[in-house]
């Protein structure tokens, strides 16, 4: 198995058309998932006429501020929890300095990076809200009530990129080599299953918070 | 109810936790033993009908997160020493996911437990939407599974029996015409002992407002037309009430989720306010 893994054209595989696949299926995959949901939300009689950009950013912006809304103050720790997880998880990749560096060896472009010290904090800080939220799922009982084995799964899946990534970082457990592969695999299943998955909550939140937001700002009241 | 749950090969866990004291009501135990598998499964696939009218509950089934932060909002929850299962997100999980998820074929039984969880355990009052961060819509997929229950029948007689009201009559309680007058005239004369030659206008061309009541006012609570007329006669406001059908603003069709009387509903209060050229309408609430 090590050596089937370590086998340069796997490495290869896995660096150059694997990750090519994965964006192309994440971008491919978001686009067509929320031109069907706007197209199937036409055919509702009482969604689009409702719909308005002002009081739908107004909703957006308003819940994508920590605290803000009623619901986040009553709940404190799952707020901060929520919120350091989901910034370290769209933050980290983009702005890691090995991606940068993969990036620029293929391309020669590269933009502002974050430092080493915090990006392996930032990791750390992802990895322990993915273990918070595994435990809310077991220990809370109006959580554990509406788990199942998909919402163990798509943790998983957010969870994977991240601890093989920092496992890699740091050359523990595994070959360097071989926690790198893993952690471009993990990468791209997390990729893929965006659009496919309830991850892909992370596209809808957009479209389902602009509808409710324009539904109730249109009777003049607030959704939060 | 956990031996239900068995039967049903559902997630036994869930249905263990769902303990609910029986409780009779015709419009569940009488209809319930008319319902076969197949004509639940024919009216569930009609409804939810997936492709045609579905983003207002697919987008919800498939951005919820199961993070069940939208507890907190409802009073079901709260009011039950935090049951898990008065959850909004659980009330879905166990009703519309299970509905989807084995395409409508669920036993007669099953559907009874569902209709009690959408109509006895959720007053689809939406605060549950402001609370979840996602705003997902969570009162209008429970009223789905309404309409679902509404077409196989099974709606608590007291409700059903009003809604049947409506259709017939376009009022919540059987009243006729005769009955209706009656009353208006009767409260007149009952305010004229307090107030000098009040008057309850009725069918009155023109005036600024036309009242429509709820139905449960002139059928047991007069006092209320009375306390209505003094205020709108001290507030010196011109008012009037329609004489024809279309009166009451009582709308059981629209907890049942019987659209069609919904509609009928709405439609005898606007033909009557273009019929008295009304400016404004005010309803009790
Ligand atoms: C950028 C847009 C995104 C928004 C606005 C967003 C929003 C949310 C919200 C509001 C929750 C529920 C709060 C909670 O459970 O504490 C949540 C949970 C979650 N999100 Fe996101 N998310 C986004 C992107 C992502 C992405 C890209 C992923 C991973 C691929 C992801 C993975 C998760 C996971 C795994 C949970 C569930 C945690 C649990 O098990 O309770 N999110 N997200
Ligand atoms: S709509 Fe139903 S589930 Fe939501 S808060 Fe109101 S009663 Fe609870
Ligand atoms: S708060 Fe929203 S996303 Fe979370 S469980 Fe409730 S409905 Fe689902």
């Amino acid at each position: 198995m090590y050596d089937f893994i370590k086998d340069p054209s796997i490495y290869n595989f896995v660096r150059g058309p694997l990750v090519w696949i994965a964006f192309l299926v994440f971008i491919g995959g978001s686009i067509y998932k929320i031109r069907e949901m706007v197209l199937l939300a036409k055919k509702e009689k009482v969604v689009y006429p409702y719909m308005d950009l002002k009081l739908s950013l107004r909703s957006l912006l308003h819940w994508l501020i920590p605290f803000n809304s009623r619901n986040w103050r009553l709940r404190p720790v799952v707020t901060t929890v929520t919120f350091l997880f989901h910034i370290g998880l769209v933050i980290l990749p983009v702005f890691l300095l090995a991606h940068n560096v993969l990036i620029y060896e293929s391309w020669g472009i590269s933009w502002w990076t974050l430092s080493e010290g915090l990006s392996d904090i930032m990791a750390m800080i992802v990895i322990g809200c993915c273990i918070f939220f595994a435990l809310r799922r077991i220990f809370a009982p109006e959580v554990r009530f509406v788990t199942f084995a998909d919402d163990y799964l798509i943790l998983a899946i957010a969870f994977l990129p991240f601890i093989t990534g920092f496992l890699a970082y740091h050359q523990w457990l595994l070959p360097h080599k071989i926690m790198v592969i893993l952690h471009m695999i993990f990468g791209s299943l997390m990729l893929i299953t965006i659009p496919f998955t309830r991850l892909g909550h992370m596209l809808y939140f957009f479209l389902t918070r602009a509808y409710m937001g324009s539904d109730q700002g249109y009777r003049h009241s607030k959704d939060w | 109810m956990a031996e239900v749950s068995v039967k049903e090969g559902v997630e036994t866990r869930d249905w263990i936790e769902l303990k609910r004291k029986p409780v009779a009501d015709i419009g569940f135990d009488e209809t319930v033993k008319n319902l076969t598998t197949e004509k639940i499964e024919k009216v569930v696939n009609a409804v939810l009908n997936i492709g045609k009218n579905a983003a207002r509950f697919m987008a919800p089934l498939e951005t919820c997160i199961h993070c069940a932060l939208c507890s907190t909002a409802c009073h079901w929850y709260l009011s039950h020493d935090k049951d898990p299962t008065y959850a909004p997100v659980a009330k879905v999980k166990m009703t519309l996911w299970e509905l989807i998820k084995r395409k409508g074929k669920v036993s007669p039984e099953f559907m009874k437990q569902v209709a009690r969880i959408v109509f006895c355990e959720c007053n689809l009052c939406r605060r549950c939407s402001m609370y979840c961060p996602f705003g997902l819509d969570i009162a209008y997929q429970l009223g789905m599974v309404r309409r679902i229950c509404f077409i196989l029948g099974l709606v608590p007689q007291n409700i059903l029996d009003q809604t049947h009201s409506l259709s017939a009559t376009l009022n919540q309680l059987w009243l006729t015409q005769g009955d209706w007058i009656d009353t208006m005239q009767w409260q007149e004369e009952e305010v004229r002992a307090e107030i000098k030659n009040v008057r309850i206008p009725i069918d009155k061309e023109g005036a600024d407002v036309m009242w429509c009541p709820l139905g449960t006012e002139p059928k047991v609570a007069t006092y209320h037309i009375a306390r209505t007329a003094k205020i709108m006669n001290v507030a010196g406001i011109d008012w009037t009430v329609s004489a024809q059908d279309g009166w009451d603003s009582a709308n059981m069709g629209m907890f049942i989720r019987d659209m069609e009387t919904m509609q009928r509903v709405v439609r005898g209060i606007y033909d009557n306010a273009m019929r008295l050229k009304i400016k404004r309408v005010v309803l009790t609430e």
